[in-house]
């Protein structure tokens, strides 16, 4: 059961809009063979249960929802002494080599239809290169999107012993009538030794349906840490995950999301433990208002290789209304003895005896509860490494709030 | 000698390894059609509304796919139902069971005898059924708990004599042939099984206990189990399973529907040891109402692959559940189990515990959905899932679902993978006990919280069982 591919798209689109940025062959050839691709795959899976279907990915409607050429954003990008960071249209032109052997290693074009989609069609994104040795901080990437549909493809490539921390935000800009379509792939490749944490910041407007997929893969004693906060958006389908391949390496998922009105957030966090003495910790906290819904899975995969390994998962859902909707699947799939797993989940409401409490100490009712749900999100703030970050993302649940 | 003792010293593998030669009255042609059910349904001499329900289940399997969407759903492309026999009726005259063993032809008495039945019945049960084949050959219960109206009888009787009542609830309510498909496949050729009706404010103070038998190679069991507890009503069922091992495959495909009316409590209790060419695919679920409570208890140690995933739904205010399963998987088998509660009331509680242990290449899932509905507010929900692993061949996943639609609940899930402890090893082994007994010791305890809710004579049964499966496989 594939989906059906839009009129607008074409190996014509697909060449021009590789020609207008001056591509390789190689990259254009890439971009073709995931167009090819289209026809034959499926949309993302999405979890079932008897006669419930948790996300609606089916009703999507391409065609109306992309315009492949007609893509436009404003991206500033904040570069920091020692790194690389790039448009990926300015870094094809220096650093053409590293592209080439890393675009697509991490995140198979041809995963489901989404990813293939974005392969064909990106028009914006950036290359961050850390070389050996270098430790860089706060490299910031703020993105606004213009136009009905953008795709973005990111890459981030760190040498041996080397450390970067990263934020990428993405809001909307120009207003556009109607429904908005953004996808987002990010790939980090992680060497031997280093360390890397993406946060993510997503506050796109209620018009827009968001799809995103950042993946990671380790290098021996190397740690990939992502923080995912999903604030925005009409409906965001989200997957984060890493592939621990390296011996001795970590990595933490670390999520946050606030749904209001009728927002729905799939959120995924997965993991695959491919290598002996592997660290994981997933942690994704949410909050739910209105008619808002959250969908999570979470996947601690360990191998059948993946001795002494260590592999944790905590989602704790808060619900202010009786009309939300928290949906959780915590899954272990174990194929190691030699394993410390666990997982738990949580689905509540704001703990009445806390709030007992400080309404005893005389704190309004309704300022009491803002104050419990801030300081829910405080585990997951206080993994942020960039100040930035952890302030926007802060400043953002507290104006859900008001 | 205790039966505790005698079932510690009898030999529990020989027990039920052992098979006896296939001996029928009438057996069915292997396959299913239209005319194998008329044939099944006039053999039995049912009334007519029941073959319609059964043609109807027919057609509705025939319609259905097989549940091979399923994340890591256990492999069933060897189930050829063209090649199952799914009906025999056993050499005896006395249709829905004698109530005296001794009027058992010998070679079916004689298996019952080694699978310690009439000794249980002799001491810690109210009554008995036991089925072999496809009918029920054995069916008593005491007298005192007659005289209150206890309804204990094989389902096929039933559905002569309590032809209302099973009218009503048989796969009406519960169950629907249309659940799944091989809830329609049972719907279709079930047959023997029990069925339970406990009046009101009536107390069955010791279990019931069903047996279920299945000796011939490549036949289907297909029994079917309806219990209806009255308000106020207790009572506690319990159900064993085996098969003899042969190289092509059974099935077993059985339909549970408990009906808990207000106030009422049931406890059902399960320990499966199916040889491990027996696929497992069965339907259970009970219906709780106001301040109704319902257990499952459930052993899965035997199959090739089980899929078994009892519900509860609770319906009333205040109604509640508890699961409690152990899954043991070793070489070969898939253990595919867990539990589903539907919470459509306020104040409606459930506890799921679940307990798997997986070694030699056998592989445990534990595949749960807990749903609250809108408006069940202040209902709260654990599920505790631990499992052990043995080695690196083994899998051991763990898959929960929750739904959660409203918010003034308390949701809470947790789980565990991990290996035996050294640790605990070298402990016990420095009070003198070998490593494979600090081992098995070590399983006991795990699997604890589940045989101390068994009367003695299963807790024994199933830590031997454990045992079983631990002997020469440790280094």
């Amino acid at each position: 059961m594939s989906v059906q591919v839009p009129a607008s798209i074409s190996a014509e689109t697909v060449e021009e809009i590789s020609a207008a940025r001056d591509e390789p062959d190689w990259l254009l050839e890439r971009r073709l063979d995931a167009l090819d691709s289209l026809d034959s795959l499926d949309l993302p899976d999405v979890i079932q249960t008897p006669g419930r279907r948790w996300t609606d990915l089916e009703s999507l409607d391409f065609e109306s929802l992309v315009d492949p050429r007609d893509q436009s954003d404003e991206t500033v990008r904040e570069s920091v002494e020692g790194a690389t960071v790039l448009s990926f249209e300015e870094a094809l032109a220096d650093h053409e080599d590293l592209i080439k052997e890393h675009f697509g290693s991490v995140v198979d074009p041809e995963r489901n239809y989404l990813t293939a989609l974005s392969t064909a069609l990106f028009t914006t994104g950036t290359v961050i290169y850390v070389p050996e040795g270098v430790d860089v901080e706060d490299i910031t990437i703020r993105a606004e999107m213009n136009s009905r549909s953008l795709f973005s493809h990111t890459l981030v490539v760190t040498e041996q012993s080397s450390s970067a921390t990263i934020l990428e935000s993405i809001e909307s800009g120009d207003d556009v009538d109607g429904d908005r379509f953004f996808s987002n792939i990010v790939e980090v490749s992680a060497g031997e030794n280093s360390y890397v944490q993406f946060g993510s910041l997503q506050n796109l407007d209620e018009d827009t349906y968001h799809i995103t997929l950042k993946r990671g893969t380790t290098d021996t004693y190397s740690t990939i840490n992502w923080i995912e906060g999903n604030i925005g958006s009409r409906l965001t389908r989200s997957d984060v995950e890493t592939s621990l391949d390296g011996e001795g390496s970590e990595t933490k998922v670390v999520g946050a999301f606030f749904g209001h009105e009728d927002q729905h957030l799939d959120i995924n966090a997965r993991v695959w433990h491919n290598a002996e003495s592997t660290t994981a910790d997933l942690v994704t906290r949410g909050v739910l208002d209105d008619v808002a819904r959250s969908v999570y899975e979470g996947v601690q995969d360990v191998g059948q290789d993946a001795w002494n390994t260590s592999s944790y998962q905590r989602e704790n859902t808060l619900m202010l209304s009786d009309d939300s909707e928290a949906d959780a699947s915590p899954k272990l799939i174990i194929k190691n003895h030699d394993t410390e797993a666990s997982h738990s989940a949580t689905v509540g409401q704001v703990d009445q005896e806390d709030l007992l409490y400080m309404t005893s100490r005389s704190i309004d009712p309704n300022t009491a509860r803002n104050m419990l749900v801030e300081g829910f999100f405080v585990p997951v703030l206080e993994e942020i490494d960039v100040e930035e970050f952890r302030e926007d993302l802060s400043e953002l649940i507290i104006a859900r709030l008001d | 000698m205790s039966s505790n003792e005698e079932l510690q010293e009898t030999n529990t593998e020989a027990r039920f390894e052992f098979k006896k030669e296939e001996s029928s009255a009438f057996k069915s042609e292997k396959g299913l059609d239209e005319e194998t059910i008329r044939v099944i349904s006039e053999d039995k001499d049912e009334p007519d509304w029941m073959l319609q329900r059964r043609l109807r289940a027919l057609k509705q399997f025939q319609e259905m796919p097989m549940p091979t969407d399923w994340p890591e759903a256990p492999d069933l492309s060897e189930i050829d139902i063209d090649e199952i026999v799914p009906y025999i009726r056993p050499d005896i005259d006395v249709r829905g069971g004698v109530d005296d063993w001794t009027d058992l032809p010998d070679d079916i008495k004689d298996t019952f005898d080694k699978l310690g039945i009439p000794e249980a019945e002799k001491n810690a049960l109210s009554g008995v059924g036991a089925q072999y084949e496809s009918e029920i050959v054995y069916q008593n219960m005491q007298e005192q708990w007659e005289e209150k109206g206890v309804i204990f009888c094989d389902m096929d009787k039933a559905v002569q004599e309590h032809e209302d009542l099973v009218k009503e609830y048989f796969m009406t309510k519960a169950v629907p042939p249309s659940d799944n498909k091989f809830a329609a496949l049972h719907g279709a050729i079930w047959s023997g099984g029990s069925f339970v009706y406990v009046p009101e404010d009536t107390t069955v103070e010791m279990p019931i206990q069903a047996y279920f038998r299945m000796n011939s190679e490549g036949m289907g069991q297909f029994e079917h189990t309806l219990i209806i507890a009255e308000e106020n009503s207790e009572v506690h069922y319990i159900e064993g399973c085996s098969a003899p091992k042969y190289s092509a495959f059974n099935l077993h495909s059985g339909g549970v529907e408990v009906f808990v009316k207000e106030d009422a409590h049931v406890q059902y209790s399960t320990v499966q040891n199916w040889s491990k060419s027996t696929y497992n695919l069965n339907t259970k679920r009970a219906i709780a109402e106001k301040g109704g409570r319902m257990e499952w208890i459930s052993g899965s140690m035997g199959s090739k692959a089980t899929m078994l995933y009892p519900s509860t739904i609770l319906k009333g205010r205040g109604a509640s559940d508890n699961h409690i399963t152990i899954a043991f998987a070793g070489e070969g088998q898939d253990i595919d189990t867990g539990a589903k509660v539907y919470h459509n009331a306020p104040e409606t509680k459930s506890t799921i515990e679940s307990k798997s242990i997986s070694k030699d290449g056998g592989r445990t899932n534990y595949r749960g959905l807990v749903h609250i509905a809108d408006g069940a507010e202040n209902s709260s929900t654990a599920v505790e899932c631990d499992a052990l692993m043995f080695d690196n061949e083994s899998t051991s996943d763990t898959m929960p679902y929750m739904e959660i639609n409203e918010s003034k609940v308390d949701v809470a899930h947790e789980a565990t993978v991990g290996k035996i402890g050294d640790e605990d090893i070298f402990y016990l082994q420095s009070r003198g006990l070998d490593d494979d007994d600090a081992k098995q010791m070590i399983v006991s305890g795990f699997i604890e919280p589940i045989t101390e809710e068994l009367p003695i004579e299963y807790a024994v049964e199933l830590n031997r069982l454990v045992e079983l499966e631990m002997e020469g496989s440790l280094g």
